[in-house]
Parts: structure tokens; C-alpha cells; sequence
């Protein structure tokens, strides 16, 4: 047994990873999650409770039963699987409301940025909140429970 | 010669199955080919294999996202040289590490209640079958799938095949 060897074959691997990523045209940006695309907005939690004190209307992309336990004061529900529903109903308060925050559950939930691009296809542009309702959580900022917002 | 048996001799009937090189032969394709399997779906959309990787909310995004770029190739390597039989214990010595890793990182999602319908370990795009997710989410499938594995590792790691033994050096 030669360890050598094994460190070899990590070696070997992690320097055709970096190759791949950068030269076969399926990589991507390293540095940020891969659901950020081109035209989002993304801000991090201290900039959203910055915007909430300044009125910004906030919109949970998490399933419902996510935003009746817990959500951000004032948020309204707009979950990504039942966008098109919720997206009517709400279609009037969002486009007279121009400072518009969407977040989801975390870092490995990509609703809050599929929300984000349907609400701007639509004309309406919202910023996502950075690693979503954890990232609200534990900075120690409000919350409410319950349905209303 | 002096007619006392050599400790890789000891033992009974099953060590010297395990020991067997058409056994270890049939271990060491299955398990390399298993890998290598995995790896080529993850090295075909690594974005897709970070979106999972995240999923398991064990590394954060940047963390998530180098691995879903190296680990897929470090799998391959290693399997092509199992397969090939080239570096046999050394190779299957980065499959036991990254086995180990992948059994604690799904124990820590497993004990956080986070539910993970397709681990990525073989695909990017299964685990959209609920009925599925049984055998694509992480869950004990996927803990005691890769504990077989663990041991079959181990296994080519630690006994070499009786001939090999017989003719290694010390």
C-alpha cells in the first residue's frame, strides 16, 4: 500500500474537475450559487430588514404550510408550485409596490429565484433574499407566526 | 518452509473465499464499475449535481458547489483503476474514504430531518418519482447500500488476494 497512490488519484481528480469546469462549457461560477442567473438581484438578510423598515412588501416562496408556521411581518404568500394561482390574486398589490423582497427556504431552495424570474417576465421586479428564511432566522430578525401577514 | 503457516494463511473457509482472486476480481469490477456509473452523469451536468448538493445543507454553496465539480472526476479515477486493476488498493482506498464521507454526511441529514428525494449519488435527475425516492433519497437504503460498499473497500484494501499475498513483499 502506497498512500502516495491515493493522493495521486485526489490530485489527478480535483485538477480534471477544475480543467472541466472551466474549458467544457458545462461549468459554471464557483463562487455563488448556481441559481443566481444573470438579472437577479440578490441581497443578504441585513439589507432585507434594512428594506422591510423602509416598507418593502416581502414574499415567501415556500409552500404554504411554511409560511403559516413562521414567515417575515408583512410577507404574503406566493409559493412557487402554485405560482400562477397565487400570482393572480395578488397581481394588483404587487404591481403598485416597487420595492419587492422574495425568499425561500435556504440555500438549497431555488423557488425564491424561480418566483423572482416568473414575477419578471411579468414586468415586476423583486430582489431575493440571500440563503432565504435560515438566513432571516438567524440573524435574529422578527418573525410572525401564523396565516396573516 | 519450516512448516509454520504465515498469518495471511490463518483463518477459516470464509476469510479464504473473501481472499479468493476471482472473488476480489468480481468485487473489484462491480464496485469500480458502480462508481464510475455514478460519476458520469455528475461529470455531465455538474449544476445540476450543486442544486443537489445543496440540498444536503452540509457545506453552504461554495462548498456544495466544489464538490460537485471534484468529486465526480475523483470517483471516476478511481473506478477506471479498479476496473483496470491498476493501484487495486489504493484505489479502492479513495472509494472507502469517500464512502465513510458519504455514510456520515448522510447520517447528519438523516439527524437533521431534512428530507433529500434524490442524493445524486448515481444521477441529477431521478428522485422525481416519489415512489422512487425510497432508493434515490437519502435515507437508510442509501446508508446500508453504502456500507456493502464500505466493506467491499475495505475488503480489497486490507486482503489482498491469497496469490498476491503468497508473493508480496513484506
Amino acid at each position: 500500500m502506497r498512500w502516495w497512490r491515493s493522493l495521486a488519484i485526489v490530485t489527478a481528480g480535483v485538477t480534471a474537475g477544475f480543467l472541466w469546469n472551466a474549458f467544457s462549457g458545462r461549468g459554471f461560477v464557483l463562487g455563488q450559487s448556481v441559481f443566481i442567473q444573470a438579472g437577479d438581484e440578490v441581497i443578504e438578510a441585513a439589507e432585507a430588514k434594512n428594506r422591510l423598515d423602509q416598507g418593502a412588501l416581502f414574499l415567501d416562496a415556500r409552500p404554504v404550510d411554511f409560511h403559516k408556521m413562521s414567515h417575515i411581518p408583512g410577507a404574503l404568500s406566493l409559493p412557487e408550485p402554485d405560482f400562477d394561482h397565487a400570482f393572480a390574486l395578488l397581481e394588483p398589490r404587487l404591481r403598485t409596490h416597487f420595492n419587492l423582497v422574495v425568499y425561500c427556504a435556504g440555500y438549497g431552495c431555488e423557488a425564491s429565484h424561480i418566483v423572482a424570474r416568473k414575477l419578471r417576465e411579468k414586468g415586476i421586479h423583486a430582489a431575493i433574499l440571500n440563503e432565504g428564511w435560515p438566513a432571516w432566522t438567524d440573524a435574529g430578525y422578527p418573525t410572525k407566526q401564523g396565516a396573516e401577514p | 518452509m519450516d512448516g509454520r503457516r504465515l498469518p495471511h494463511e490463518a483463518g477459516g473457509g470464509a476469510l479464504s473465499f473473501l481472499r479468493n482472486r476471482w472473488f476480489q476480481l468480481v468485487l473489484r469490477v462491480a464496485l469500480g464499475a458502480f462508481f464510475l456509473w455514478a460519476s458520469l452523469d455528475k461529470i455531465a451536468h455538474p449544476a445540476a449535481f450543486a442544486k443537489i448538493v445543496y440540498q444536503w445543507q452540509v457545506l453552504g454553496p461554495v462548498g456544495s458547489n466544489l464538490v460537485a465539480v471534484l468529486l465526480p472526476w475523483i470517483e471516476a479515477l478511481a473506478a477506471v483503476l479498479l476496473i483496470a486493476g491498476l493501484w487495486k488498493r489504493e484505489s479502492a482506498a479513495v472509494i472507502a474514504v469517500l464512502l465513510v464521507v458519504f455514510i456520515g454526511a448522510a447520517a447528519s441529514v438523516m439527524a437533521r430531518g431534512i428530507d433529500v428525494e434524490n442524493c445524486g449519488c448515481t444521477s441529477v435527475t431521478a428522485g422525481h418519482k416519489p415512489e422512487k425516492s425510497f432508493f434515490t433519497g437519502v435515507g437508510p437504503f442509501l446508508i446500508l447500500r453504502n456500507l456493502v460498499m464500505l466493506g467491499g473497500a475495505l475488503l480489497l484494501v486490507g486482503a489482498p488476494p491469497r496469490e498476491a499475498a503468497r508473493s508480496a513483499p513484506e
